[in-house]
């Protein structure tokens, strides 16, 4: 029986599936957010004409608050995406076989940003207090953290106050949560940038309890990974996009600047965007792309310590491959 | 065959086949969503088949039933009170004073425009994460159909009728009771039925910008997350029967207390 999803078929209704040698190989990526520097290497990859040298026509889709990557695959609106780890386990295991072909983000950016007035010096003090986190896959971390340190997410004086919040930090400035999750390259700043003085704040940073997860990893259907065309088109987009990285973390400024010029709705800021890139390069550094086994175990791992309503409920199996990062570093 | 019997019964004028119709119906649809979803093996994260969703529904009833407290008996049905009850309220006060009229029902259509997307995060922001920012929302979204109906409806009766209440030296209450209120129903319960819908938007929208850990809006989206789209879909049922129910009560107090409006005529 031929497999067929939407996309395929609408594929196939407007004829671009059919690319006669000679053309570019057309890749669509679907980030995980929007137009930032978060994304810095794979458009100073696309600027700095990486794709094209390796033949490649990449088109950038950026995402958005309420859009979930693994369904834009699924629908066949992307060949390949940018998602972390939990969500795009979350959805292996719910019927969407996606595999992890490379990893650039070799650290995690997610923070637990607090004030320091409300008494939280250590991880063990948040019980009793209200935290502010962001849900639709992000949470899954701190559940994880929660149960390991075994402290309850449903209120009372000896658990923690969760509260699903939008994707700003409002909640944290308006003082409805003593903590809130951050991004060490983006949401940090915003809280700083309204005013308050790193002083005043206590930070967490994931990576340090050993609870972190793998985030930002390019992720394709299992399916397609069994044509050979497909897993060569895919070594010489991640051969590109590595690239791209490698000369944003050596040239930051620069990249900032490609990428805000990229951003169609002009709601970045430059300095934003710098800062941004600075801190992004930190999580970048020392990687080529391959996953690392020990990193993707510590992934699962605390996937699985997720307490009574775990993100995955076993280990995955074959949800990653080095076949493309294989061939990507060949070369 | 099924649509045969189906259009055979609905040429008919049995009373059972009111009923039996949409059932038939409904349960076409289902059959032939399920045959499309696993002929062409269509992925879960796109569409689940409904069994899929069935079996979703019943393994999570708990869930599903303190999502459904949260969102429509904490957040929908309370906003929904509050914020058709002060619409009427507003439009007797308009009703007598020619001054609100010019003045509040642009007001009123003003807060109509505003989009809920654009709402709903500062309403959060206001009354915190828990229902009370939901409610606000639904009486934001409500308050306005409810407002021009139950306006509409008072100006129902004819001047003749009003004429003739005043020769009975009736005071403004006696009118407004005897006469005013009853001939504005067609109108107040349309603005009811109207609203039953938009408050249950309202609730689980809201749910969307920020909210406890519990709530079918909550529950939608971190499901979409993980990309447990059977889940989402029993949510989708849950709102579905709770809006029908709302929706189905209000109908049911318009026939009994509008019984000699011609609408109501059954033929």
């Amino acid at each position: 029986m031929k497999h067929l999803t939407l996309g395929a078929a609408a594929l196939l209704a407007s004829g671009s599936m059919a690319l006669a040698d000679g053309h570019e190989a057309e890749v669509n990526l679907q980030l995980q957010w929007v137009t930032q520097s978060q994304f810095a290497g794979y458009y100073v990859a696309l600027e700095n004409g990486y794709y094209e040298e390796e033949g490649l026509s990449v088109n950038i889709i950026p995402g958005g608050p309420d859009i979930a990557p693994p369904q834009v695959l699924a629908g066949g609106g992307a060949d390949v995406m940018l998602n972390w780890m939990p969500s795009a386990l979350a959805a292996r295991e719910n019927g969407l076989p996606v595999v992890n072909i490379a990893q650039p983000f070799v650290r995690s950016g997610l923070m637990l940003t607090c004030w320091a007035d409300s008494g939280i010096t250590e991880p063990e003090d948040l019980a009793g207090h209200t935290v502010a986190h962001w849900f639709f896959g992000n949470e899954y971390p701190f559940l994880s953290w929660m149960s390991q340190l075994g402290i309850g997410v449903e209120g009372g004086d000896d658990g923690v106050t969760l509260l699903q919040a939008g994707f700003n930090v409002d909640p944290l400035l308006q003082r409805q949560a003593d903590c809130m999750s951050t991004m060490t390259y983006n949401e940090y700043w915003q809280v700083i940038d309204a005013g308050v003085s790193p002083d005043e704040l206590v930070t967490f940073r994931y990576e340090d309890y050993g609870v972190s997860t793998l985030e930002d990893g390019i992720w394709a259907l299992e399916e397609n990974l069994e044509d050979p065309e497909f897993v060569d088109r895919m070594a010489r987009f991640v051969r590109a996009s590595m690239r791209g990285w490698a000369w944003a973390a050596e040239n930051p400024d620069e990249a900032a600047m490609i990428v805000l010029d990229y951003d169609e709705t002009g709601a970045q800021t430059e300095e934003h965007q710098l800062r941004m890139m600075g801190e992004v390069a930190l999580l970048v550094e020392g990687g080529d792309g391959r996953l690392d086994e020990e990193a993707y175990q510590r992934t699962v791992d605390t996937l699985l310590a997720g307490g009574s309503d775990p993100v995955i409920s076993e280990a995955p199996e074959g949800a990653f491959t080095h076949v493309v990062t294989d061939a990507a570093l060949a070369e | 065959m099924f649509w045969g019997v189906n259009v055979l019964l609905a040429s008919r004028s049995w009373p059972f086949a009111r009923l039996l119709v949409p059932v038939i119906f409904g349960a076409t649809l289902l059959i032939l969503w399920q045959m499309i979803v696993v002929r062409f093996e269509i992925s879960p994260v796109i569409l689940p088949a409904p069994t899929d969703i069935a079996a979703a529904f019943m393994s999570n009833l708990p869930t599903l039933w303190v999502d459904f407290v949260q969102t429509i008996v904490r957040g929908a049905l309370v906003g929904y009170v509050l914020g058709c009850g002060i619409a009427i309220l507003a439009a007797l006060a308009i009703d007598r004073s020619p001054f609100l009229q010019k003045g509040l029902l642009p007001v009123g259509n003003f807060i109509a425009a505003l989009p809920i997307v654009g709402t709903a995060p500062i309403l959060v922001m206001w009354y915190g994460f828990g229902p009370s920012s939901k409610v606000a929302v639904v009486v934001a979204m409500v308050f306005f159909p409810m407002l021009v109906n139950a306006v509409q409806g008072l100006k129902e009766s004819d001047a003749i009728q009003r004429d003739l209440m005043h020769t009975y030296a009736a005071s403004y209450w006696q009118t407004l009771l005897k006469l005013r209120l009853p001939t504005a129903l067609p109108f107040l319960f349309n603005g009811l039925k109207i609203c039953t819908t938009l408050a249950l938007i309202g609730a689980i929208v809201a749910e969307f910008f920020g909210s406890p850990t519990v709530g079918m809006g909550f529950r939608i989206k971190i499901e979409v997350g993980r990309l447990a789209m059977d889940m989402v879909w029993a949510e989708i049922a849950v709102a579905a029967l709770a809006g029908s129910g709302l929706y189905g009560l209000m109908a049911l107090l318009e026939r009994k207390l509008t019984f000699w409006h011609p609408s109501q005529r059954r033929g």
